[in-house]
């Protein structure tokens, strides 16, 4: 009876996380062919890989035309510069690379929970799980180098949380490897660094240190390398004006939000860890959980950031969770007879909490599914699912994401663009040809279509400005002289000052709405 | 899980940290937790002392900052009961 009930659960689970996986998929394919920013910064992320392709780096001096500099480590741009070459400027094959990416992190987290777990379906839905959430779904298929990362993480700690304890050598050195191009992707890599150092350290500290000393060396090396080769402007651009101010409750906002939609595998991953803790040893799966929750979460909350700082621990989280599903299906829980916390773990030896583990697991990511789902409640085939299941739209405007955007940091992100998204970012690059002048738009897309230069990175010019770092007196003249025939805002991130003269000296002529944002066109008064 | 099974070969003993077979044991990851988080403690509640002068007085961060340097202390205690097993 039990069985079958389970097969039956197993069966929704699979449905539902299983149409999660579609609708990511048909969100990918609706980013792949759009031609513009979809996320703020994703044209400067195109920017930095059009520099490599030509062999130059984006680590410039601000104050000179074009002032445009970048923050973002090398690597992922790198690795897209073969698709400039045969392909030229685009923001396809960025976002599919990172799509990819996405796939195989999920196929990773499944392998992983395999290895340790040894049960294949939950293993399947571990990989699934990790797609399902809303922050993967939405970051995922962009132009950045975030899950990228992500995916070098993973590959790091899947091959050192063997082959440390195994000691070899070829497995340390191959997942430091990847450790160090984590942190070549984003500088946020270095939690996960941290995570592995103390790990090794633990296990021993002689092989700890050894490994640790050689890994920051490499890091290190590149590091200086970098600095060097770039008349420090590496130094200056991507670490000394990337240190962001810090909002508290940005941080208490997105745990709060990251625990109410992955809340039912935060559970299970914390009880795993807890038993490795307390009863085992902790694995690297473990350690590096604590760290990518308390330090994500510390990140999260500086300026630029947000939800996309979980997407290591949701990997974390998905990698335990399964681990904790496996093993609790399988009985493998053992109860010592030495420890003082042994009282707490007698449920665990019960034949009813073993066989309840069949019925409760693919519940956990019934309940899951439901808790992420996202998805267009209109559109032939959506909308008629849509109108089946009885599903409204449960957010204001476009950004059906079934997270709140009203949480501090959360990316307005999620919905599909239209026709009229298109349309809207063609005209507005119509506008960029009929001008004469060159155009400073707050996104590069638009300037990228036309054929134009690309004239300053907004955020990095801001956090220049607020590092002091930023004097900005020649493109504050430039602005002044009404050099620019069109400007072309929607944050307004660029610095104070030039807001300023932009006010007195622009005035808005119109405005453009693409992808449920505002475009504000400015022309000389 | 082969790769966090307990090697019976291990030691914890201090004297040999250095040696192939050292591993840090749950009671030293406790204590050393259990330290760091005492130390932290006073240290963010001297941080305030000696910016006395601020205006605010105790701010989010730093109440969230002791509200966790109290949950390490708190969790490096109940690591210490657990000895020698390997952390």
């Amino acid at each position: 009876m039990t069985k079958r009930v389970s097969v039956g659960l197993i069966g929704f689970a699979t449905i539902i996380l299983f149409f999660s996986f579609v609708v990511y998929c048909a969100y990918a394919y609706n980013l792949i062919t759009f031609p513009f920013d979809y996320d703020q910064g994703e044209g400067f992320e195109l920017v930095d890989t059009i520099m490599f392709s030509e062999f130059r780096y984006p680590y410039q001096n601000t104050e000179a035309y074009p002032y445009y500099s970048s923050n973002y480590p090398p690597l992922f741009h790198i690795l897209a510069v073969p698709f400039v070459w045969l392909f030229g400027n685009a923001y396809w094959y960025g976002r599919l690379l990172g799509f990819v990416g996405t796939l195989i992190s999920a196929g990773l987290i499944g392998y992983a929970v395999y290895r340790d777990g040894n049960v294949r379906w939950v293993a399947i839905f571990s990989g699934l799980a990790f797609l399902a959430s809303n922050t993967i779904y939405h970051i995922g298929p962009l132009l950045r180098q975030h899950m990228t990362m992500v995916l070098f993480e993973l590959m790091a700690i899947i091959i050192i949380a063997r082959a440390f304890p195994s000691q070899n050598r070829r497995g340390i050195a191959t997942g430091l490897l990847m450790l160090v191009a984590a942190g070549y992707t984003k500088q946020l890599a270095a939690i996960t660094a941290l995570a592995v150092i103390v790990w090794m350290i633990l296990r021993n500290p002689k092989r700890g240190i050894i490994w640790s000393a050689i890994f920051a060396a490499v890091g290190l090396g590149i590091f200086a390398w970098l600095t060097f080769d770039t008349n420090g402007e590496w130094w200056r651009q991507a670490i000394v004006a990337n240190v962001n101010q810090f909002n508290p409750f940005q941080t208490f906002d997105l745990s709060i939000l990251w625990w109410q939609l992955h809340g039912l595998l935060i559970i299970p991953a914390v009880l795993m860890a807890l038993y490795e803790i307390y009863v085992e040893r902790m694995s690297l799966y473990t350690i590096w959980f604590v760290f990518a929750v308390v330090l994500g979460a510390i990140g999260s909350g500086t300026w630029g950031a947000g939800d996309s700082y979980f997407a290591t621990a949701i990997a974390a989280m998905c990698i335990l969770s399964g681990i904790f599903f496996s093993r609790w299906i399988r009985g493998d829980f053992t109860l010592p007879e030495h420890n003082p916390y042994s009282i707490f773990l007698k449920p665990l030896g019960t034949k009813w909490f073993i066989q309840s583990a069949l019925v409760i697991v693919p519940l956990i990511y019934i309940g899951y599914g439901i808790t992420t789902l996202k998805m267009p409640a209109e559109g032939a085939f959506f909308g008629t699912v849509a109108d089946i299941l009885r599903i409204e739209p449960n957010v204001m405007g476009r950004h059906y994401d079934s997270a709140s955007y009203d949480v501090l940091g959360y990316a307005n992100i999620g919905h599909f663009v239209t026709q009229e998204d298109h349309d809207a970012g063609w005209q507005i690059v119509e506008l960029i040809n009929a001008s004469e002048q060159p155009v400073m738009s707050e996104e590069a897309g638009f300037s990228l279509a036309a054929g134009r230069d690309v004239i300053t990175n907004p955020t990095q010019l801001r956090n220049l400005y607020l590092a002091g770092l930023w004097e900005g007196s020649e493109i504050l003249a430039d602005l002044e002289a009404q050099r620019f025939g069109l400007i072309i805002l929607r944050a307004q991130f660029y610095p104070t000052p030039m807001l300023e003269v932009m006010g007195q000296h622009y005035g808005i002529t119109q405005t453009i709405r693409m992808n449920g944002f505002e475009y504000l066109i400015l022309e000389p008064t | 899980m082969a790769n966090n099974q307990e090697n019976p070969e291990t030691t914890s003993d201090l004297k040999h940290i250095f040696s192939e077979n050292f591993t840090v044991s749950k009671r030293q990851l406790g204590i050393a937790l259990c330290a760091i988080g005492i130390l932290a403690f006073i240290g963010l509640l001297l941080l305030d002392l000696v910016g006395g002068g601020r205006e605010g007085g105790i701010g989010p961060t730093q109440r969230a900052a002791i509200a966790l340097s109290i949950v390490l202390a708190v969790f490096g205690a109940t690591l210490i009961p657990l000895g020698d097993k390997p952390a």
